[in-house]
C-alpha cells in the first residue's frame, strides 16, 4: 500500500481536493472526517451501505424463530385449556416481534462491523490522531508514478501537511 | 456570549424553537466540543462525594437483600391478599425511567428533532442504568434468586419450557431484548466518541482500554456511511421496542380480572406514563451536569424549553387516561370497579391517589407559562415531583387493586417493610453508582453528533452572508440537519 495522505484545516479545501483527485483518477480517496458530511458523500459518490442486507436477513430470521419456538414447545407440551389449540398465534406475536427486533439489531451491528472491516487491531497507513479531533484528512492510495500529482493537488487546495505513507 | 439563553424570536413574536433549539452559537469549533466535553471526566471532590453517598445507598440495598434471603421473603411486608408491593411498583418504575432514553435517541432521532442531540447521550445511559436497576427486582422479588436462570426460555426441568401464553414470560423477552438493544445502541453511538479519546489519551493503559473499546475505528468514509445506515435502523427497531415494552408491562396487569387492572386503556396509558417520568428523569440528571460541569451552552435554554413541552403533552395524555379510567369504571356499571375507584380516590388510598393527581396533572400544567418552562431551577424542582408521582401512580396500581378485589373478605391493608423502603433506596444508589461511574469515563455529550451542528472550518468567503458562524466565518454549506448521521 502506497499514498499519500493530505491534513486539511477546512472543510471546503478538503471537499475540492477529493473532488479533484476523484476526477482526475489518480488513486483510491479515503476521506477521514471528524463528523460525517454531505458534502464529501456528494463528491466520492459512494454507493449505498450494504447494511440493509444484514438487517433483512436477521429480522426474518427472528421473527420466523420467535414464532417457531413458541408453536414448537406448545405442540411438544401440550396444555390442553377448554378444547383451544395449543398454539396461539396471537400472545406468541409478542415473542416473534421481540426476537425479531432483537435478531435484527444486532444482525445490523454485525453487519456495520462486517462492511466496515471493524474491529481492527491496528489502525490504517495514513491514519492520524487530528483527524478525530478537527481536521480533515484524505488519503490517496496511488501507483509511485502518480504520487507527485496526488501531492500538488493537495497542496494547492490548501492541504496544511502532505506527506508519502507507505 | 447570552445570546444561546434568550429564545429566537419569529415574526410572529413567538420563539422559534425549531429552530433556534439546533443551534449552539456559543461553541465555535470542533475543537472546543472535544475540549469542554472530555473535561467533564476529570475526577473532582463533588463527584467523590457524589459516588461514596451513592454506594452507600447501594449497600444499604445490597444489606436489605442479604437480610430476605436469610429471613425469607416474608420480610418483604407482604400479607395475603397483596402478595405485589414494593418491588413490582418499583420495577416498573425504573422500566418507565428507561423509556424517555430510547424515545430521545430513536424516536426524535426519525422525528429528526433537534433538541435531542445534545441530551441524547445521557438518556440513553439513563436508559441503559434504568432497566439493570429494573431487572433485578423480579429476581429479588421470586425470593430464591439463585434460581432466576427458570426464567429463561429453555427446558429446564425435564424438558418443560416456559408457557409462551404467560405476560411474564413476555416480560422476560421485553425487558432483555430492550437491555441488549438499549446496550448495543449507546456502545454504537459511543465508538466514534471513544476514538476521539484515544486519540487524545496520553495515559498508556487508558489509551490501550480505548483503542480496544473503539474497535480501530478511523473516522474513514465508509465507516461513516455504514454507521449512519445501522445507526438508522437500530433507531427503526428501537422505535416500536420502546412502545412494545411498557406495552408489555402493562399486560402483567391487564391480562388480569382485578379491579382497576382489566383494561384496554393500559397500554398507551403505561407508555406514556413512561415518558413523562423518563423524561422528567432527564432532567434530574441533565440540569444539575449542565450547571456543575458549565456546558449551558451545550444543554440550552431553547432544548430544554423543547423537553418541557413534551412533558406537558405527556402530562395531559396520562391526565386524561387517569380520567378515562374513572369515566370507564362509571360508565361500565361494574360495581366491584366503581367501588374500587370510590376507593382510591376517596376511601383508605386517598393521599397516595391524590400525591399522584397533583404531582403528575396538577403541577405539569405550570409549563404553560413559557417562563417556567425556560426557568431550570423550576423544571428540576418539578422533576422531582413528577418522579415522585410516578412511583406513586405504580404503588395506585398495584397496591388498591390488589387490598380491594371482588369480595370484602378479601379486602385488606399494606404497609411497606424497612426491607422494601431498603430495596428502594437500594435502587437509587445502584442508578446513581452507575450512572456516575460513567460520567468519568464516557463523554456525557455526543462529540461527533454535537460537531455536526457546529460551523465548519472554511476557507473561502461566499456570497449568501445568512450563514455566518460566530467565529465570522462564511458557511459554504447549507448546515446539516443534526442528527441526520449519527
Amino acid at each position: 500500500m502506497q499514498g499519500v495522505i493530505g491534513a486539511f484545516r477546512e472543510l471546503d479545501s478538503a471537499v475540492h481536493a477529493v473532488d479533484e483527485l476523484k476526477k482526475s483518477r489518480i488513486g483510491d480517496v479515503t476521506v477521514y472526517t471528524p463528523t460525517p458530511r454531505h458534502e464529501f458523500e456528494d463528491v466520492l459518490h459512494a454507493p449505498t451501505s450494504p447494511v440493509r442486507k444484514f438487517t433483512l436477513v436477521g429480522g426474518t430470521l427472528g421473527v420466523t424463530f420467535g414464532y417457531w419456538i413458541s408453536i414448537w414447545t406448545s405442540e411438544y407440551w401440550p396444555l390442553v385449556t377448554g378444547g383451544k389449540a395449543f398454539a396461539s398465534w396471537i400472545p406468541y406475536t409478542i415473542i416473534g416481534f421481540e426476537v425479531f427486533v432483537l435478531v435484527g439489531a444486532l444482525s445490523t451491528v454485525f453487519g456495520m462491523f462486517y462492511v466496515s472491516r471493524i474491529p481492527r487491531l491496528t489502525l490504517t497507513v495514513g491514519y492520524d490522531p487530528r483527524f478525530s479531533h478537527g481536521d480533515f484528512g484524505v488519503w490517496v492510495e496511488c501507483p509511485p508514478d502518480k504520487l507527485r500529482s496526488a501531492e500538488e493537488v493537495m497542496r494547492r487546495h490548501g492541504a496544511v501537511e502532505v506527506r508519502g505513507e507507505r | 456570549m447570552a445570546s444561546y439563553a434568550e429564545p429566537r424570536r419569529t415574526g410572529t413574536g413567538l420563539p422559534n424553537i425549531a429552530t433556534g433549539d439546533v443551534q449552539l452559537p456559543a461553541v465555535r469549533d470542533y475543537e472546543q466540543v472535544d475540549n469542554e466535553i472530555t473535561s467533564t471526566m476529570s475526577p473532582t471532590a463533588g463527584w467523590f462525594m457524589a459516588l461514596g453517598a451513592a454506594i452507600l445507598c447501594m449497600l444499604i440495598g445490597a444489606s436489605a437483600w442479604v437480610y430476605q434471603i436469610y429471613w425469607g421473603l416474608g420480610q418483604a411486608g407482604y400479607a395475603p391478599p397483596l402478595m405485589w408491593g414494593v418491588y413490582i411498583i418499583t420495577f416498573v418504575f425504573w422500566v418507565g425511567i428507561g423509556h424517555a432514553g430510547t424515545l430521545i435517541s430513536a424516536i426524535l432521532f426519525l422525528f429528526r428533532a433537534g433538541f435531542r442531540t445534545t441530551i441524547y447521550r445521557v438518556s440513553e445511559a439513563m436508559t441503559v442504568f434504568a432497566v439493570m436497576t429494573a431487572g433485578l427486582f423480579p429476581i429479588i422479588h421470586i425470593g430464591r434468586p439463585w434460581k432466576f436462570y427458570w426464567l429463561i426460555p429453555y427446558p429446564n426441568w425435564r424438558l418443560i419450557w416456559p408457557n409462551f401464553k404467560s405476560p411474564l414470560v413476555w416480560d422476560v423477552f421485553a425487558i432483555s431484548t430492550y437491555l441488549t438493544i438499549s446496550t448495543t445502541f449507546l456502545y454504537v453511538g459511543l465508538i466514534p466518541d471513544i476514538a476521539v479519546l484515544r486519540d487524545r489519551e496520553t495515559n498508556p493503559v487508558r489509551k490501550r482500554i480505548f483503542s480496544v473499546l473503539s474497535l480501530g475505528w478511523r473516522n474513514s468514509d465508509r465507516e461513516w456511511r455504514h454507521f449512519a445506515r445501522a445507526y438508522l435502523f437500530l433507531a427503526a427497531f428501537s422505535t416500536p421496542l420502546v412502545l412494545s415494552v411498557h406495552s408489555v408491562v402493562s399486560f402483567d396487569f391487564a391480562m388480569a380480572l382485578t379491579p382497576g387492572w382489566h383494561a384496554t386503556i393500559f397500554p398507551p396509558y403505561f407508555v406514556a406514563g413512561a415518558i413523562f417520568s423518563g423524561f422528567a428523569m432527564v432532567w434530574t440528571i441533565v440540569i444539575p451536569i449542565r450547571k456543575w460541569f458549565n456546558l449551558k451552552h451545550y444543554v440550552t435554554l431553547n432544548q430544554l424549553d423543547a423537553t418541557a413541552k413534551v412533558v406537558l403533552f405527556v402530562s395531559l395524555v396520562v391526565g386524561c387516561a387517569y380520567l378515562t379510567e374513572f369515566f370507564i369504571a362509571w360508565y361500565s356499571g361494574n360495581r366491584a370497579e366503581q367501588e374500587y375507584f370510590y376507593n382510591r380516590v376517596f376511601g383508605q388510598w386517598w393521599w397516595s391517589a391524590w400525591i399522584l393527581l397533583c404531582c403528575n396533572m396538577i403541577m405539569p400544567l405550570s409549563l404553560f407559562s413559557q417562563k417556567l418552562r425556560r426557568n431550570t431551577t423550576w423544571l428540576f424542582i418539578l422533576s422531582l415531583f413528577i418522579n415522585l408521582g410516578m412511583w406513586y401512580e405504580r404503588f395506585v396500581i398495584v397496591v388498591p387493586s390488589l387490598t380491594h378485589e371482588f369480595e370484602p373478605w378479601q379486602w385488606g391493608n399494606y404497609l411497606p417493610s424497612w426491607v422494601d423502603m431498603c430495596f428502594l433506596v437500594g435502587s437509587f444508589g445502584w442508578f446513581f453508582m452507575w450512572f456516575l461511574l460513567f460520567v468519568k469515563q464516557l463523554p456525557v455529550f455526543a462529540l461527533a453528533e454535537i460537531k455536526e451542528i457546529i460551523p465548519p472550518r472554511l476557507k473561502e468567503a461566499h456570497s449568501h452572508g445568512d450563514h455566518i458562524d460566530v467565529t465570522g466565518h462564511h458557511q459554504a454549506f447549507e448546515p446539516d440537519t443534526p442528527g441526520e448521521f449519527a
